[in-house]
């Protein structure tokens, strides 16, 4: 946390308010009822997710559906603020609040949808969320547009699904989960989803989750507190989906793709970006369909901002944008209505210049998912 | 404004309770913890959150202090801000995680059957 907070208002020059910027909120999260999603799905899952919903569900811990695998001690305390969000009107009073004009949706039970053991569970459980995501939440409010899940269990399936909503402005990206994840998305089974995707105009965007147990990052089990997988989790999961997809020339083979990253932070980027770069000098014969620096590639992915790190000098924060260009591609997302969710006037606050504050909270994202720009 | 300036009736801010109110154009926390009141700025230092909307408990510590034992300490005394979980103990206004963070507290007198925050 920053203790350098400067007081709102003392800058010579009036900086834009909220309420003037042009606000993208680049990953919000809904809540996914399974007795809703039940009407969606094809049989017999539809019964399937009708006895799921007799279970009491805890946040992001619900048997059967979320596989979380949560051993954590509870003792009493913690937030009490609701963290769900449960209608797109809800949701639209929640962002009028934040002052944030547009959202991409993303869910909350189906980030751990990559841990779902049965191949024909998830895939029908993420057709049904997209049935019901298009219809519930994205027909309601124009201002909210659907991420499309695809279950990494069944890209061929997942690349059926995104054609057949193809054209569809409601939804504006594929979803990916990233953890949890079995095989990493570099791997070409995954090349039906892309090539799906570019062709759509769709984005795909990898949305990490806390993850600990049994699938990758591994050895997380290892860890005793949310702090250390928390903070862990994210990262790894980014990292070894870059890599992997930079080693198996993702961005080269679907050349008009366009590729993002949400919910690590960004610290995890200048990181990577120049222990690739080291690598490429040496071994550059081993990715020949590369053709330049990791880190130039890079350059060309987009990155959600939450959970935005908060060093001791705030002034250090743009810095480390700069080692990215994240003026150019990062994107502002509050996480709402999730328990680390950053506040837009939080990152009003930051020292950023006043035209990459107006890219990377709004204009970044329009462009990334082709949104309707403020007119 | 300063004053002192009239919060609720005494018998509304049971023993364990706090509420939220508006006060000489400030918006304060007003805590009963086992009959001793307190009152801290409604106003997490973190992000801005409406920290006294948060729930009060207790807290866990470990450390040389402990022995190394882990220890549930302060129960009633700590209020976690809603938004971020950010931790502060009532009666001092210490931020538990960032020591050098402490809250203005205001004193909270009993007149007659009345709650009073003074500012």
């Amino acid at each position: 946390m920053s203790t350098d907070m400067a007081p709102v208002g003392r800058t010579a020059k009036r900086r834009e308010t909220l309420a003037e910027l042009f606000v993208v909120d680049a990953d919000v999260h809904v809540h996914e009822d399974p007795a809703e999603l039940a009407e969606y799905a094809d049989p017999p899952w539809d019964v399937a997710l009708r006895e799921i919903a007799t279970v009491d569900e805890r946040y992001l811990d619900l048997p059967g559906m979320s596989p979380r695998a949560e051993y954590r001690v509870p003792f009493p305390g913690g937030s009490n603020r609701r963290q769900i969000v449960t209608s797109a009107r809800e949701m639209r009073e929640g962002l009028d609040e934040l002052h944030v004009d547009q959202a991409v949706l993303f869910p909350d039970h189906l980030l751990s949808l990559a841990m779902v053991r049965d191949p024909a569970f998830a895939t029908s459980l993420a057709r049904a969320y997209n049935r019901w995501l298009h219809e519930r939440w994205c027909s309601e409010e124009s201002s909210l547009k659907g991420a499309l899940v695809v279950a990494p269990q069944n890209p061929v399936a997942g690349a059926h699904d995104i054609r057949a909503y193809a054209g569809d402005r409601r939804f504006a990206c594929v979803y990916l989960p990233g953890s949890g994840l079995k095989t990493l998305y570099g791997n070409e089974l995954y090349d039906p989803v892309y090539e799906a995707a570019a062709e759509a105009g769709l984005p795909v965007v990898i949305h990490s989750v806390e993850t600990v147990y049994p699938a990758f990052p591994f050895q997380l089990e290892q860890f005793r507190t949310s702090l250390a997988v928390h903070a862990l989790a994210h990262p790894l999961s980014m990292i070894a989906n870059l890599v992997n997809m930079l080693e198996t020339g993702v961005p080269v083979r679907h050349p008009e793709l366009r590729i993002g990253f949400m919910e690590a932070g960004t610290a995890w980027i200048p990181f990577i970006a120049n222990r690739l770069d080291k690598e490429y000098i040496e071994r550059r014969r081993e990715v020949p369909l590369l053709q330049e620096r990791p880190s130039t590639t890079m350059r060309r992915f987009y990155y959600g901002t939450q959970p935005i790190e908060e060093p001791e000098r705030r002034a250090d924060l743009v810095s480390m944008f700069d080692l990215f260009d994240g003026e150019n591609c990062a994107m502002f997302a509050s996480d709402w209505p999730h328990h680390d969710f950053d506040h837009p006037q939080h990152f009003l606050g930051l020292p950023f210049s006043p035209e990459a504050r107006r890219k990377i909270m709004g204009l970044n994202a329009a462009a990334f998912f082709g949104l309707d720009m403020p007119r | 404004m300063a004053g002192e300036y009239a919060i609720c009736k005494l018998r509304e801010l049971p023993d364990g309770h706090h509420r939220v109110v508006r006060v000489g154009g400030r918006e304060l926390g007003v805590f009963n913890i086992r009959g001793s009141f307190h009152a801290l700025p409604n106003l997490c230092p973190h992000q801005r959150g409406p920290l006294c909307e948060g729930g009060v408990s207790g807290t866990i510590d470990y450390g040389p202090h402990t022995d190394f034992k882990l220890a549930w300490i302060w129960e009633g005394e700590v209020v976690t801000c809603p938004w971020h979980s950010l931790e502060f103990h009532i009666p001092t206004g210490r931020c538990i995680a960032f020591d050098d963070i402490r809250l203005r507290t205001y004193e909270v007198r009993v007149v007659g059957d009345e709650l009073r925050v003074v500012i």
